[in-house]
């Protein structure tokens, strides 16, 4: 992104302070958000969100697999971001490492909990076949095709959309096995589990800008943040996990403040997501 | 394995002539100069352009002529089994230098010295063909670019199983050991830019699969046309013309 001049700068700190950005929206409105289920027919479920010039595709795959022996009756979940070099020409080669590396971590601090898998907002014990010897592996692969900002928002929307998308094959154990053994397994090709995706949370992003926050930063607002606070919050309104950016030391209060902004934020975003993820499934059955 | 029936036709229902469905879209990714996907069945391919622009690394600045970088990655997601490494490896590389190569003989460098012109490929889904749409791809995204250019280059692949020459390979056809020819032309010039092939194939043979990869290329070419001037016609419309 080519810098900004001084009048280009104080234009978006003044607008943010009159609650009017550079493109028309209000502090906490959100650009138009398109999703596109089903665009990787190989994958179990797959989804694509466009937030403004911003566009991510996130794939699900099912593979069978062993439980950890720490937690026997939990399925497991990785999640990956990649950034092509499509986005940014600062993409290429190794040089999206860093972003590609941050963005995974935060989803998975987002959307997978603690180290003992309690209080993950994918519901981890429902991917167990057999307890202790089989259960699924989920593989969730996200590609930034065109960044505009906000990242992070949009693949957790992704995510969401994707997970809504996934359908799980039925698996019937067709004989057992004692001890160490694999049982055999035959799974369906016909029949699908659609997965539960109410308790998967969404992620937002307040950009705090001057003494104002925003939702949704383009790129030129976000070099002009101070800190930035990435919450993740589900339907029922608890907050799944929280990542704060920048240098900027923030006051105790603000940090509520903004988490609370993030709450009200969050039940428009999902209501909104939600009706697009049902659209775009509609769709993608005609 | 039987790829192609008695009756004739392939594993998909094609008939040994007939090309997958070509779909393209210009101008996906806002940020980029130039941008294009590029679909052959189910092989589905994004291509930017970021150019010209100045030279990043001053010590491969060429006075008389444009750098053209060319960067080819899978996603992850792209193949039936998860790919562990999406760029780096060995074939990515080689792509990335025969796209590279082909696109270099067909823009005119010589009028943009001292800039680079990247082209980053990324393949969504590969289902054969891959480095036919990349170069497919990146011809549309050039000319979304605006990138001055001798002309197209468009690029199918033809093969030949079961003694029978077959157009555009999809992933099961390419797998089957039989030999896979890739044919990158410039259409109206009448030229062939790439040429590459693996397994063995006595001449003659070959001379008929080439010129059918060639037939593929120039119907390529006519979509592509299309899709340009159609593209064209609504930048007019925008425009209030």
């Amino acid at each position: 992104m080519t810098g900004l001049s001084l009048g280009e700068k104080q234009f978006i700190q003044g607008g943010i302070a009159q609650d009017l950005r550079s493109d028309g929206r209000k502090r906490l409105t959100y650009r138009p958000i398109y999703v596109e289920t089903g665009v990787i027919p190989q994958a179990n479920g797959s989804a694509r969100v466009r937030m403004g010039g911003t566009d991510v595709i996130a794939s699900v795959k099912a593979e069978i697999g062993r439980p950890s022996p720490l937690q026997p009756n939990k399925g497991k979940v990785s999640i990956y971001v990649d950034c092509s070099p499509t986005a940014a020409p600062m993409f290429e080669g190794r040089g999206g490492e860093e972003l590609s590396t941050e963005l995974s971590v935060a989803l998975q601090r987002c959307l997978l909990g603690g180290k003992s898998g309690a209080g993950a907002g994918i519901e981890l014990s429902s991917l167990i076949v057999v307890e202790g010897k089989v259960c699924w592996d989920l593989y969730i692969d996200g590609l930034v095709i065109s960044s505009d900002g906000n990242l992070l928002d949009a693949l957790g929307a992704s995510i969401k959309a994707a997970l809504s998308n996934t359908g799980i094959p039925r698996v019937h154990v067709v004989a057992e096995a004692s001890g160490e053994d694999q049982p055999e397994l035959d799974i369906s090709d016909e029949e699908f589990l659609q997965f539960d995706t109410s308790g998967v949370p969404v992620i937002v992003t307040l950009t705090r800008v001057g003494r104002h926050y925003i939702v949704d930063a383009t790129p030129e607002e976000e070099s002009q943040m101070s800190s930035a606070v990435s919450v993740s919050i589900n339907r029922k309104g608890l907050i799944c996990g929280l990542t704060k950016r920048g240098g900027a030391g923030l006051d105790p209060s603000v940090i509520l403040d903004m988490i609370s902004v993030a709450k009200h934020v969050s039940e428009q975003l999902i209501d909104r997501l939600d009706s697009e993820i049902s659209a775009a499934e509609a769709i993608e059955e005609e | 394995m039987e790829y192609v029936s008695p009756e004739g036709l392939r594993i998909d229902g094609r008939r040994p002539m007939e090309m997958r469905k070509l779909q393209a879209e210009i101008g996906v990714v806002a940020k980029a100069d130039g941008s294009a996907v590029f679909e052959m069945g189910n092989t589905k391919v994004i291509a930017a352009v970021y150019g010209p622009r100045e030279v990043q690394n001053r010590s491969q600045q060429l006075s008389d002529q444009a750098l053209v970088r060319c960067e080819y990655s899978m996603a992850n997601f792209s193949t039936g089994d998860r790919m562990r490494k999406p760029k780096g490896d060995r074939r990515s590389t080689e792509i990335s230098l025969v796209i590279r190569q082909t696109m270099e003989a067909c823009i005119l460098t010589q009028l943009m010295p001292r800039s680079q012109i990247d082209i980053y490929v990324q393949v969504l889904q590969a289902d054969g063909g891959t480095r036919s749409a990349c170069i497919n791809a990146a011809t549309l995204a050039l000319a979304d670019a605006g990138i001055p250019m001798r002309d197209f280059v468009t690029s199918c692949s033809a093969g030949y199983l079961n003694s029978t020459p077959l157009l555009d390979l999809n992933y099961v056809e390419d797998s089957a050991g039989g030999p896979d020819v890739t044919v990158g032309i410039l259409p109206k010039l009448d030229k062939v830019t790439l040429l590459q092939m693996d397994a063995k194939l006595p001449l003659d043979i070959f001379e008929n699969v080439m010129q059918l990869a060639v037939e593929g290329c120039k119907a390529i070419a006519d979509y592509i046309r299309e899709v340009l001037s159609e593209n064209t016609k609504q930048l007019e419309y925008r425009r209030g013309l």
